[in-house]
């Protein structure tokens, strides 16, 4: 029943050896980008978190050294002070029930307060940001089966899989989706929230500097779900201006019928871009009152089985109008 | 209102056709080999030694709760292998489908797996680790001890019991033969909508699923009326609540859960499967359809099932810390009370899972805030277990270590667990693989206290200790396992990385990815000590005694090890919370009875494993809807019902001399079970 003790004291050893092995691989990269936030709601994000964390840590550190001492300690082999009969005491008991209490209680405060700055759809903490004089920049975001599509209805732009925001001005993004849910995500810049049919959500954020960041779906749609990457440019306000100003003469008009086609089921291998000039003026609210009276883009068996076999251009479904 | 179909129907066959059959995929060929090979050696193996009517007399047509609970037990066992086999897929994928220059093998275009058949493997590896694997382990742990610790001599319901059981089964063979006729669901375990309707998903694998989770739900409804029943009403005399074992307190919170919840998630299936039979749009998005009505009820569902697995485990906790520290459990009446709390709590906290679907601050915080709570009655358990072990006498035997080990990942569970309940935290990781590792961290908890459980108990049921030293080997190379696996699932949810991918586009992220690989290589070798250790144990055999590890506390360790299947000779008088160690310190424990009352026992029926075999041929049928046979089968259910409720079959009496006869044989086995070299010469005589 009892192992030797040799045994007892070298597997705990080396399996606490082995934790700070697996840290390294996580320290020697700037790829876990949840560490380094930009912006002020990403930032805030950050904070609340640390602080929770380091809150949380005060009552988990001694209890984890309890959970290693107390075993080592009343261990038969040590012959400690055993009373085998003591199992009651109302000051332990208060304690356990009450500093956990205490400890929640502030976490609870603060995480309350970590929501409201952060809120999605109007972030506290974006009301005093050096954006929050000028108007904000609007961007209709539509999530399709497998693409994101941007319009910028007061620029009269719109895109596939390519976010382009001026720096410094607060941005403001209406989402739907056509057929299914799909979550909205740039880590570092914004709030995950998901996009849904036959609903508007909302998202906020601002960025000074420009950049260059990966957003995607977090939340799975269906085959070409793991494809649905997509760039996020920050550009200075002139550059912004002038992109604006070339894609305006796009000769490609994304109108209702135009965005039919690109709704259909389709993987966009490698998040290639599109770009189009005069979009349909009430197109988001379309795509919306369109969900809501039933249509959907089916995907049929055939095309998910297909997907496995796709070449490098991505599979495009044959369009099957609803 | 008959909804179009994507593909061929024909009356006779439904959706049905040779296409069904994934014969040109090469690891389901495979697969399919090795079950066959494995069926063909068990099958040939219970005909060579003519045990094929034992196996029928003895287990599938049983009522005895001990059978039933071991029966659940190699269900459990089965599933979770088999999802772990998913698991380690799974992970191979991500590693090898790593950045947009991975290479692709057997048709994938990246990594080895495509998107149609990565789905599918999540799919079934969350909906079989948790429903075929997690709850029948729970399950099979609380139908054998829970009757043993008051002192009942079976379930309150015993046919019911093994209808519970069977109509698990089902469930369980349903997701199998999807496995080789068909597909699975690709919609994720929780059944994502409404990607879930038929436009979106218009192959039979939602149907598997919904099916598949429905009757095992059933099973798990009936269960849970079992267990409270048995618990309220089948207590020994002298076991006053408050005399009652933790185990089944928290045995009964978790049914009291069960039985609330487990309707709520049968309605929600009912109500897609309209949709999806009948075309009507409670959970579409369109023509006023509304799938965040689905997401609510399941979650309401989803989230107390959590603790309805986690509050067992709990309770395990609370039986084999007491036991292998030799000392009274500390604070018993605050862990009732804190059972209780987490399961209260449990009802109120469903929408954390859904944080980023545009609740509102007032809302997330709300959810947050009560979710948090969570965390409280938890501490308490945590501090209790703690202040047991200290000044104690602790031995670190196998399930003691499991028990230790179920502490700490508990506390790191816990962590990130409270990270996520913030809502301005979890708008960064939901849905990432973060999330993945905190849950998974909670449900090894599960794991570990299942192991622990099933360590514990072992003796007790089979009257041999599983083997130390494998146990042990097993046990370290698992924990170093987990650690391997689910340590740098934390850092990639860090690094921004969902969960549900076939192709991870960040190829930066290989080195996370390679060590979370070396962990399921490690789970590999963990498995070999788990066959060893029941190799090793089952050749030696080494009789155990009735307080198998010698510091037992509680009435079951009273009775006959093994236990023999009308549990006591004589229903015990319960004296104290800790009757054996009560009996002990008055030095009471061998008393012998000095006359025997007959016994009253209930017949074995093969309804229920008749029952079982007729729902999986209806979920079968619905799945591929197949009309003539869906209805045929059910009438047949309907019918078989009818006539089991004529039976007039009251059971048989077990007479004064024949338990006389039989407890004198066990007293005769034991004294040969002293000289340890020798094996056993008499068997306790099967009725």
């Amino acid at each position: 029943m009892n192992p030797p003790k040799q045994r007892r004291a070298s597997l705990p050893s080396k399996l606490f050896l082995i934790l700070p092995a697996l840290l390294l691989p996580g320290c020697t990269t700037a790829d876990l980008r949840l560490f380094h936030p930009v912006g002020l709601v990403a930032r805030a994000e950050m904070h609340y978190t640390l602080i929770l964390v380091i809150t949380m840590l005060i009552i988990i550190v001694p209890t984890l050294l309890m959970t290693i001492i107390f075993p080592l300690r009343y261990h038969h082999s040590r012959n400690a002070k055993y009373t085998p009969d003591w199992h009651f005491s109302l000051s332990i008991e208060l304690l356990a029930w009450g500093v956990p209490l205490a400890i929640v209680a502030f976490l609870c405060y603060l995480t309350i307060k970590g929501v409201y700055a952060v809120n999605p759809w109007a972030p506290g903490i974006l009301a005093n940001a050096p954006g929050a004089s000028q108007p904000p920049i609007n961007v209709q975001v539509i999530a399709t089966d497998w693409q994101w599509v941007f319009i910028y209805p007061d620029q009269g732009v719109a895109t596939i899989d390519d976010l382009v925001v001026p720096a410094g001005r607060i941005i403001h993004l209406q989402m739907t989706s056509t057929s299914n849910m799909n979550g909205f995500y740039i880590p570092q810049v914004v709030p995950m929230v998901d996009a849904m049919p036959a609903m508007e959500s909302k998202d906020a954020f601002e960025l000074n500097h420009p950049a260059t960041y990966t957003g995607f779906s977090t939340d799975f749609s269906g085959a070409g779900f793991s494809w649905m990457q997509f760039s996020t440019r920050v550009v200075p306000q002139a550059a912004f201006d002038g992109w604006v100003q070339s894609l305006q003469s796009s000769p490609s008009q994304l109108t209702y019928a135009a965005f039919q086609k690109i709704a259909q089921p389709t993987v966009n291998v490698g998040a290639k871009p599109a770009y189009f000039s005069a979009p349909d003026k009430n197109l988001f609210n379309e795509v919306i009152t369109a969900a809501m009276q039933g249509v959907v883009y089916p995907v049929p068996d055939s095309f998910t089985k297909r997907v496995s076999d796709n070449s490098a251009q991505g599979a495009q479904a044959p369009a099957s109008p609803q | 209102m008959q909804v179009a179909l994507d593909g061929p129907w024909s009356p006779l066959l439904g959706r049905l056709s040779l296409a069904a059959i994934p014969y040109s995929n090469p690891i389901l060929v495979s697969t399919f080999a090795v079950v066959v090979v494995l069926g063909i050696v068990i099958v040939g193996a219970a005909l060579r030694y003519g045990k094929v009517g034992y196996i029928w007399r003895e287990w599938l047509t049983s009522v005895d709760h001990k059978k039933i609970g071991v029966m659940y037990i190699i269900l459990g066992l089965v599933m979770l292998f088999r999802g772990f086999i998913d698991g380690a897929m799974m992970r191979t994928q991500q590693l090898l489908a790593d950045g947009p220059n991975s290479p692709g093998y057997l048709g994938a275009q990246h990594g080895y797996l495509p998107p149609y058949h990565f789905d599918q493997i999540y799919t079934a590896h969350g909906t079989l680790m948790l429903f075929f694997a997690a709850t029948p382990l729970v399950a099979g742990l609380g139908n054998l001890i829970v009757p043993l610790q008051i002192g009942a001599r079976d379930m309150a319901f015993p046919y019911l019991n093994a209808t519970s059981l069977w109509l698990t089964v089902s469930g369980a063979a349903l997701c199998m033969i999807s496995l080789f006729v068909g597909e699975f669901s690709n919609a994720t375990w929780v059944g994502l909508m409404p990607f879930s309707e038929m436009p979106t998903n218009p192959g039979v694998g939602v149907d598997y699923w919904m099916w598949a989770f429905q009757l095992s739900s059933l099973g798990t409804t009936f269960n849970a009326i079992n267990m409270i029943a048995t618990i309220v009403k089948m207590r020994a005399p002298g076991m006053s609540w408050f005399r009652m074992p933790v185990y089944c307190w928290s045995s009964l919170t978790t049914n009291i859960i069960g039985l609330s919840i487990f309707p709520v998630v049968t309605v929600a299936l009912t109500m897609l499967g309209i949709d999806r039979y009948c075309g009507t749009h409670f959970f579409t998005a369109g023509y006023g359809g509304n799938f965040m009505l689905y997401v609510n009820l399941f979650w309401i569902w989803g989230h107390p099932e959590v603790y309805f697995l986690m509050l067992p485990a709990f309770g395990l906790f609370s039986e084999i810390v007491p036991t292998f520290s030799n000392k009274a459990l500390f604070g018993y009446p605050t862990m009732v009370a804190a059972s209780f709390s987490i399961g209260g709590i449990g009802w109120v906290v469903w929408a954390h899972h859904f944080f980023t679907m545009g609740m509102g601050p007032a809302l997330n915080g709300y959810f947050s805030a009560a979710t948090m709570l969570v965390g409280i009655p938890t501490g308490v358990k945590a501090f209790n277990w703690l202040f047991t072990m200290y000044r104690g006498r602790i031995t670190y035997a196998t399930p003691m270590l499991w028990a230790l080990i179920g502490l700490v990942l508990l506390l790191i569970g816990g962590l990130t667990g409270m990270m996520l309940s913030a809502s301005v935290f979890d708008y960064t990781v939901h849905n990432s693989l973060f999330v993945v590792a905190h849950f998974h961290c909670m449900v090894l908890v599960i794991g570990a206290a299942l192991f622990a459980g099933v360590t514990y108990w072992w003796p007790k049921v089979f009257g041999f200790k599983l083997d130390e030293k494998n146990g042990q080997m097993y046990f370290w190379t698992f924990v170093i396992a987990s650690l391997l696996v689910f340590v740098p699932l934390f850092y990639l949810g860090f690094a921004g990385v969902t969960r549900r991918l076939d192709y991870i586009y960040n190829p930066a992220l290989k080195p996370l990815l390679w060590v979370s690989e070396g962990g399921i290589g490690m789970y590999f070798v963990s498995l070999f000590y788990f066959g060893k250790m029941l190799y090793v144990s089952l050749r030696d055999q080494i009789p155990a005694a009735a307080d198998s590890w010698g510091t037992g506390r509680t009435l079951e360790w009273l009775t006959h090890t093994p236990v023999p299947f009308y549990n006591f000779a004589v229903t015990p008088q319960i004296n104290a919370r800790d009757e054996l160690a009560w009996r002990k310190a008055k030095g009471l424990e061998g008393v012998q009875p000095t006359q025997y009352v007959p016994i009253h026992l209930p017949n074995n029926t093969a309804v229920p494993v008749i029952l079982g075999a007729l729902a999986t041929i209806f979920g079968f049928a619905m799945t591929w809807r197949i009309w003539w046979l869906s209805l045929a089968s059910l009438l047949a259910i309907i019918v078989v019902v009818i006539i089991r409720s004529f039976d007039k079959n009251e059971g048989y009496i077990l007479s004064a001399e024949d338990i006389a006869r039989m407890e004198n044989r066990i007293a005769l086995a034991s004294i040969v079970a002293e000289q340890p070299k020798r094996p056993a010469l008499v068997q306790v005589e099967a009725h």
